[in-house]
């Protein structure tokens, strides 16, 4: 993206964002609730339109239904009512879109991939409603990675999960990148569970985006400017960074689980690593 | 008269023809309204149809004109205002006020309404003439033929609206096209049970069958398959031993849900899944 500047209903989301997203990176977008972070992915998904400077898309202006792009958007209507299965919702990403009575021969194969590759091959017979928030997560994932896309889009992928659950899917986007080669690009409101896997951040607050390395953008001089007044980052031994100062930025009116958005500093960190091993052995 | 030779009249034969047809377009279509928590949106076009079937009699056209021209248009106009699913309540219950009150002016204004009211409000299947049950034959034939060649679609824009946006559905060309198709099919639904009892077809069954699996075509096949051996039997059952049909077909419609139901509590109490 050059220059690029999005306007909804007359009013400025952002504008004057310039990034490129390479092959088999990782993106964190982050940033204040509504200052349109999802807006970036709906721009590159050609939901809405840019009202100023560039963007490409592989080469090309966003377009809907492109295949190369794969979208887990943040909140799914079924999910936690529903009752399909799994397997059932991961087969819409295969032919949801497609008219007609036809029934393609390779759909069963791949969609058994999908399955596989996400680790919800135990569980994608069940209904959707009845499987946790992580389980549900790697259902959406594997929806959304059926036709092996290059550019991934996660929308909140560890909003409303626990620590483990949290882990584990980091683990899943990591292995996803990995073996696909895909760019992800993942909204987030708390850096730190991605911070070890992520390549490069872009920071959306007061309509401005700022993209570069971790360090380079998560910095008091950065995010000071960009807030416009003094933000504190205390590194904590382990690495992880607690930002002060964004406290009225989270004021929000609904409840939230993490209404300071970037710490859990008060949760202890050697549970995390306990209850990951477990999961995953 | 004995039970062989009422079945044989062909009053009986034309009722037989048209519930298996509305029977099976109403499972379908029911699925995708327990799918899309949309039972107020039915509830709501057939009592806009009865402002509409009210409005015909009155001026001397048959009900079903007036039913299928109100309840498009409500389907329509619901379709239009209430495309995002969480707004769609506020619209559906203005639009159904409205046209209730429509319907109360037209039935003051015609003066042998009593008859004609009753048959729109609880059915009167084995009235109907056979002009009328080729129309909905042909209605209801033709919903099936479009829900069956639109099934993926509307069943990806009803469950993940967003995903299916971004995969190139319109979602309010989708929400506009299940509208009319649940237009039709209430259209023809009232023709069986009336406007009061229209969900007997069109959500009970497809209730029960959502309970009873969570495979999207399983269920569909499923909400077809007690939708059309509620009419039957309750057809059998009005002929044979009385009673309105729509009566049976409401009751037998409303056993299935609660059949379904308790079979899932003992199944559910037998196997819980193990939690991961």
């Amino acid at each position: 993206m050059r220059d690029g500047g999005v306007v909804l209903g007359g009013r400025t989301i952002w504008r004057n964002a310039t990034f490129a997203v390479e092959p088999a990176t990782i993106t964190a977008v982050l940033g204040p609730n509504a200052s349109g972070k999802s807006t970036l992915l709906n721009l590159i998904l050609g939901l809405v339109p840019l009202s100023g400077g560039s963007l490409r898309v592989f080469g090309e202006e966003p377009h809907r239904g492109n295949r190369r792009v794969g979208y887990m958007p943040q909140s799914r209507t079924a999910d936690s009512t529903s009752t399909m299965t799994g397997r059932d919702y991961v087969g819409l990403g295969f032919d949801g879109p497609r008219f007609g009575w036809g029934r393609d021969k390779t759909k069963r194969e791949v969609i058994r991939r999908a399955l596989a590759v996400t680790g919800t091959t135990s569980f994608c017979d069940q209904p959707l409603h009845s499987l946790s928030g992580g389980q549900r997560q790697r259902i959406a994932l594997a929806h959304a990675t059926v036709f092996s896309p290059e550019l991934l889009l996660l929308d909140e992928p560890l909003a409303a999960l626990d620590l483990a659950a949290q882990a584990e899917i980091v683990d899943l986007i990591n292995l996803i990148r990995d073996t696909t080669g895909a760019a992800v690009i993942v909204v987030a409101h708390d850096l730190n569970p991605l911070a070890s896997i992520v390549n490069q951040v872009l920071w959306i607050a007061r309509r401005q985006v700022r993209s570069g390395s971790v360090d380079e953008v998560v910095n008091e001089s950065v995010l000071s400017e960009l807030y416009g007044h003094p933000i504190e980052i205390i590194v904590t031994p382990r690495g992880r960074r607690v930002i002060v100062g964004l406290e009225e930025e989270f004021a929000h009116p609904h409840p939230h689980p993490h209404p300071q958005g970037f710490t859990h500093a008060e949760e202890p960190h050697e549970h995390l690593s306990e209850v990951y091993e477990e999961e995953t052995s | 008269m004995s039970l062989s030779d009422l079945l044989s009249t062909s009053f009986v034969q034309h009722a037989f023809y048209a519930v298996t047809a509305v029977a099976l377009a109403a499972g379908a279509v029911g699925y995708f309204v327990v799918l899309r928590r949309q039972a107020f949106a039915a509830h709501a076009i057939g009592h806009v149809g009865f402002a509409g079937a009210a409005g015909a009699v009155l001026i001397g056209l048959s009900p079903i004109v007036g039913l299928l021209v109100f309840c498009l248009g409500a389907g329509l106009l619901i379709g239009i205002g209430g495309a995002s699913l969480d707004e769609s309540d506020a619209v559906v219950g203005v639009t159904l006020t409205a046209a209730l009150g429509l319907g109360v002016l037209f039935i003051s204004l015609y003066s042998g309404y009593a008859n004609a009211t009753y048959s729109i409000l609880f059915g009167q299947i084995l009235g109907v003439t056979w002009d009328d049950v080729g129309l909905v034959a042909a209605l209801s034939l033709g919903v099936l033929l479009v829900v069956s060649l639109s099934y993926r679609p509307l069943l990806f824009a009803s469950v993940d609206a967003q995903s299916a946006a971004a995969r190139g559905l319109s979602i309010r060309a989708m929400s506009l096209l299940f509208m009319a198709l649940l237009a039709i099919t209430t259209v023809v639904a009232i023709q069986i049970v009336g406007v009061l009892l229209v969900f007997s077809l069109l959500v009970a069954p497809a209730a029960a069958a959502e309970v009873l699996t969570s495979r999207p075509l399983r269920a569909t096949t499923l909400a077809m398959a007690i939708a059309l051996g509620s009419a039957w039997v309750g057809l059998f059952l009005g002929v044979w031993i009385g009673g309105p049909v729509s009566f049976w077909i409401t009751a037998l419609a409303a056993s299935s849900y609660l059949g379904a139901r308790l079979f899932d509590r003992n199944r559910v109490r037998h196997v819980r899944r193990p939690l991961a």
